[in-house]
């Protein structure tokens, strides 16, 4: 019964050399630091390599049924994960696997422990106890010496009260097997105990827990305990076990519930407060946020999930609706892009690739050389240009090249002068002149530095344009409306997004008051029940009768 | 056989390919990883399942570009089915009523099967036992029939 979690760390068994300090990884691991030298380890620094001979365990009484057990169920467990009882000592720290993520115990409940008056014993979530000294702020793993007598006292009282043999002598025939076994092998059990951390003894005192020891145990050990335990320690753990474990499975229930309600209200809050309509346009600002290719597939879109994780995503409920959306989206996005495409001048292709002939070619390079030292390059590479024109303009070029300025000058002002006025006026500015020009090759024979001053002063020369159409007011005007409209929209699910955190708090709120309720309602149920069963024996006890009646009959009403 | 050109030779494609080339792509890569993967380890009649699949999706991809959407011009659509990216004879398919989601040409061939019927893909939903979970034999369907 007085089981004590203590483990003793390996860390306590050596201090460590001066400089080095030790702390705690996020993930669990102990590590140390040397703050001059900024070297941080695993290992405990000092410690002499841990030695893995197979320490021989002292010898077990394996006659006893219940030291066999648990002596079966250690042997049985898959690698010991550190040394438990603390008789592997030395520096395993960072031999130590990865803490598995589990559920930090709590304190659950305390008793007073009589005649130690501050003393407290707490229980905890997993069952195991420690006493606690509020007056000093000490807690201890280890029931202190002093304490034993009250706590196994303490103990017994909760058997008997437990087994509903309190009062009722006569029905000893029944239940009294229990109630001796379980008054006995308290002291029978820690007697064993004892002889169990004999072979430590040096250890076997007061110590007091630190927060990462407990910690390490809750973590380390929860499972271990719940296997072994049972055996271990006889039919007295065992039920406070069961209670754990109802206890568990309760929790669970809750936490079903909650799932539950959870999806429910999921459905409750994406009713949108929005019209259809402002939730499809959401939906396609979303679409229009993330550049989505209207081309590319719905399922490529879900595979790539990449607009999942913003808000506007859920606004509409469904895939169907959102797919519904998506599709009216790239119907449009497309039909834009077509009108886009016919209004946009078309491109020519000559142009990039008679700017990089001016960059790179040279009458050094024949053209299949020159060819395959920049096959890399965009421009050589477009398809739109046939491979037979490439070649011709490179060859025209470099031909050009080896005329005379004055004839590359006279070629360039023949071609200026055949642009009409609407394309080359005294308003056009150098770096935009029209594609006539660009895409010629007497435009890039002549050297910029010649050309660029010889160009600019032709245009200054030039008439003004002729009076020029005016249709690009209105489609400022349009822009300017969809702009406005996407910012109500976005203002409007700001709101809405804020209401429905608003709801999902006071959710929460009403959520935790009605497992608080129910909670109750169910240790009320326990209360009335028990009180059902003792009204049950003690029906022969009679004077009694009429007093539990009367409570039952007030838990009935509730 | 007619010489196979380098790409800088080749005529170009039609407009508008620059837009749908990027997915053209992603498929063109599932397919090499699909052709690619060893089959050493699963059964043989199912080997060729991801081909058949992404073989679907891509003529998918085409057919609603082209019929539904309308996004493609006829003259990149023919240049597409010509050049391999989408099967035609599929495509042929679900344009007749009933073949409208059809999974794969071999799924509504009668000849030489067991019973000589379709295969089990084409069955609709509400014809099967409750719960039944079929994949066909030839491509992995769960279920192309037009009432599903």
């Amino acid at each position: 019964m007085l089981k004590s979690t203590y483990k003793p760390s390996p860390g306590a068994l050596q201090p460590l050399p001066p400089g080095w300090t030790e702390h705690k990884a996020p993930t669990g691991h102990t590590y140390y630091y040397h703050a001059d030298t900024k070297e941080s380890t695993y290992k405990r620094p000092g410690a002499p390599p841990a030695s893995f001979l197979p320490q021989q365990p002292p010898p077990i009484n394996l006659s006893d049924p219940n030291v066999a057990n648990a002596f079966m169920a250690q042997y049985n467990a898959p690698p010991p994960q550190q040394g438990q009882r603390g008789g592997f000592g030395g520096g395993r720290g960072g031999f130590q696997p990865r803490p598995r993520p589990q559920p930090t115990d709590k304190p659950r409940s305390k008793v007073a422990i009589p005649g130690h008056e501050p003393w407290i014993l707490v229980y905890t979530r997993y069952g195991r106890r420690f006493a606690y000294n509020p007056a000093k702020n000490a807690s201890y793993w280890r029931i202190p010496e002093k304490l034993m007598p009250a706590i196994l006292e303490l103990d017994q009282a909760r058997i008997r009260r437990k087994a509903g043999l309190e009062e009722d002598e006569e029905e000893e025939g029944k239940e009294p097997k229990e109630a001796t076994v379980s008054a006995r092998p308290v002291t029978k059990q820690e007697e064993e105990q004892k002889a169990e951390y004999d072979y430590d003894s040096s250890e076997y005192e007061e110590v007091e827990v630190t927060d990462d020891e407990g910690d390490g145990d809750g973590e380390g050990n929860a499972k271990r305990q719940r296997t072994e335990e049972p055996g271990a320690d006889g039919p007295v753990e065992f039920t406070e076990a069961d209670i754990a474990a109802q206890l568990a499975a309760m929790g669970a229930d809750y936490g079903d519930e909650d799932i539950g309600e959870d999806e429910d209200w999921e459905g409750e809050g994406s009713d949108p407060p929005f019209s259809e309509e402002d939730a499809r346009a959401l939906f396609k600002d979303l679409l229009d946020d993330f550049k989505i290719n209207p081309y590319s597939s719905w399922e490529k879109l879900m595979e790539e999930g990449k607009i999942i994780d913003d808000p506007r995503y859920t606004i509409l409920n469904t895939t169907k609706a959102r797919k519904d959306a998506w599709e009216e989206w790239t119907r449009v996005k497309i039909l834009e892009r077509k009108a886009q495409r016919a209004t946009e001048e078309k491109k020519d292709p000559r142009i990039p690739y008679l700017a990089f002939l001016q960059q790179k070619a040279t009458p050094k390079l024949y053209w299949p050389e020159f060819r395959r030292k920049y096959k890399k390059d965009a421009p050589m590479k477009d398809p739109k240009l046939a491979d037979k024109d490439r070649e011709k303009w490179y060859r025209e070029y470099i031909n050009r090249l080896k005329l005379p300025q004055s004839t590359l000058k006279s070629d360039l002002k023949i071609l200026l002068a055949s642009l009409p006025p609407s394309a080359l006026n005294n308003q056009s500015t150098p770096n935009h002149l029209p594609p006539q020009v660009l895409a010629d090759l007497r435009y890039i024979s002549l050297d910029p530095s010649i050309r660029d001053p010889f160009i600019e002063a032709y245009i200054q020369g030039l008439g003004p344009p002729p009076t020029a159409k005016e249709g690009e007011l209105e489609d400022d005007v349009a822009t300017k409306k969809a702009r406005e409209d996407r910012r109500k929209r976005e203002k409007a699910l700001q709101e809405r997004e804020r209401a429905v955190a608003e709801e999902k708090r006071r959710q929460e709120k009403r959520l935790q008051f009605e497992r608080a309720r129910l909670r109750d309602e169910e240790r009320e149920l326990e209360r009335a029940m028990v009180v059902g069963k003792k009204g049950l024996q003690s029906q022969l006890a009679g004077e009694r009768l009429a007093e539990k009646m009367v409570i039952k009959r007030e838990d009935e009403d509730q | 056989m007619p010489a196979i050109r380098p790409s800088s030779k080749r005529k170009a494609p039609p407009d508008g390919f620059s837009d749908i080339e990027e997915d053209l792509l992603v498929f063109g890569n599932k397919m090499k990883d699909a052709q690619n993967t060893p089959t050493d380890n699963i059964p043989k009649h199912q080997a060729q399942w991801p081909i058949f699949q992404i073989s679907h999706q891509r003529s998918r991809y085409i057919y609603e570009l082209y019929y539904e959407k309308e996004a493609i011009s006829k003259k990149l659509y023919e240049w597409l089915l010509k050049n391999g990216y989408a099967d035609a004879m599929l495509i042929a398919k679900w344009k007749k009523q009933g073949y409208e989601k059809l999974c794969c040409l071999r799924c509504v061939q009668t000849k030489e099967t067991n019973f000589n019927s379709t295969c089990i893909c084409r069955v609709p939903k509400a014809g099967l036992k409750d719960g039944q979970d079929v994949q066909c034999v030839s491509c992995g369907c769960r279920g192309c029939a037009s009432s599903d």
